[in-house]
């Protein structure tokens, strides 16, 4: 996952390095995205979070569609 | 199966890795909790086998606690006399939402190199150009979660 200054630096790089876009995260969902994911990780019964429970914080985001699917 | 030690040995590798800045080995982990160092390298493997973290390939010694990462990366994250380094952008944010503080991150523009910063200020970025871009679909995330 890496930052890039706008969607044009994305699109450069894609073709630079032969690369389909993939997903797009604005930096408010990135902090939400990684405040849940990782807000807890140094509390004692932090476990990993199930598919499905991935699967609604992805979805409450936005992150919807073939790219954030998350079943096989 | 995780055991009582499994879950020690996160908590103890989590607060020294956030106390030092840097990766505890596992002879460290083993002095503080008093445990043998075989017992916390095993549990070690049960927790990267259950992707709680990673380790290097062939020391077996920890590569990232996520999103804390044990080598510098473009994802350097200051919070207050500390320096972490997150393995990309979102578990760089995520080490500011772990530890709960005012924080940045310094990193680059992926495609230009010019310097970027994201900076997080009571639980929210008050920054927010830039954006992120996920090259790998989520279903792969961990087939291989060092080059994700």
């Amino acid at each position: 996952m890496l930052l890039f200054r706008g969607e044009e630096h994305i699109d450069r790089w894609c073709a630079q390095w032969n690369q389909p876009r993939g997903g797009i995260l604005t930096i408010p969902q990135a902090w939400k995205l990684a405040d849940a994911w990782y807000g807890n990780k140094m509390e004692p019964d932090w476990r990993r979070s199930t598919l499905d429970e991935t699967e609604a914080l992805l979805s409450s985001l936005g992150l919807t569609g073939p790219f954030w699917n998350l079943r096989p | 199966m995780t055991t009582r030690l499994d879950n020690q040995v996160r908590l103890e590798l989590y607060r020294e890795f956030v106390r030092t800045a840097e990766p505890p080995s596992t002879e460290t982990i083993a002095g503080l909790l008093d445990a043998s160092p075989g017992d916390v390298r095993a549990a070690m493997e049960r927790l990267a086998e259950g992707k709680a973290i990673v380790l290097q390939p062939e020391s077996r010694e920890i590569l990232m606690a996520n999103p804390l990462c044990g080598v510098p990366t473009p994802f350097r994250v200051r919070i207050q006399d500390r320096t972490y380094f997150g393995s990309c952008v979102w578990d760089a944010l995520g080490i500011i939402a772990m530890l709960k503080n005012d924080a940045a991150v310094d990193s680059s523009c992926a495609c230009c190199g010019e310097a970027m910063a994201i900076r997080v200020s009571g639980g929210q970025p008050s920054q927010t150009q830039g954006i992120i871009h996920f090259a790998i679909p989520a279903k792969q995330w961990w087939q291989n979660i060092v080059f994700t």
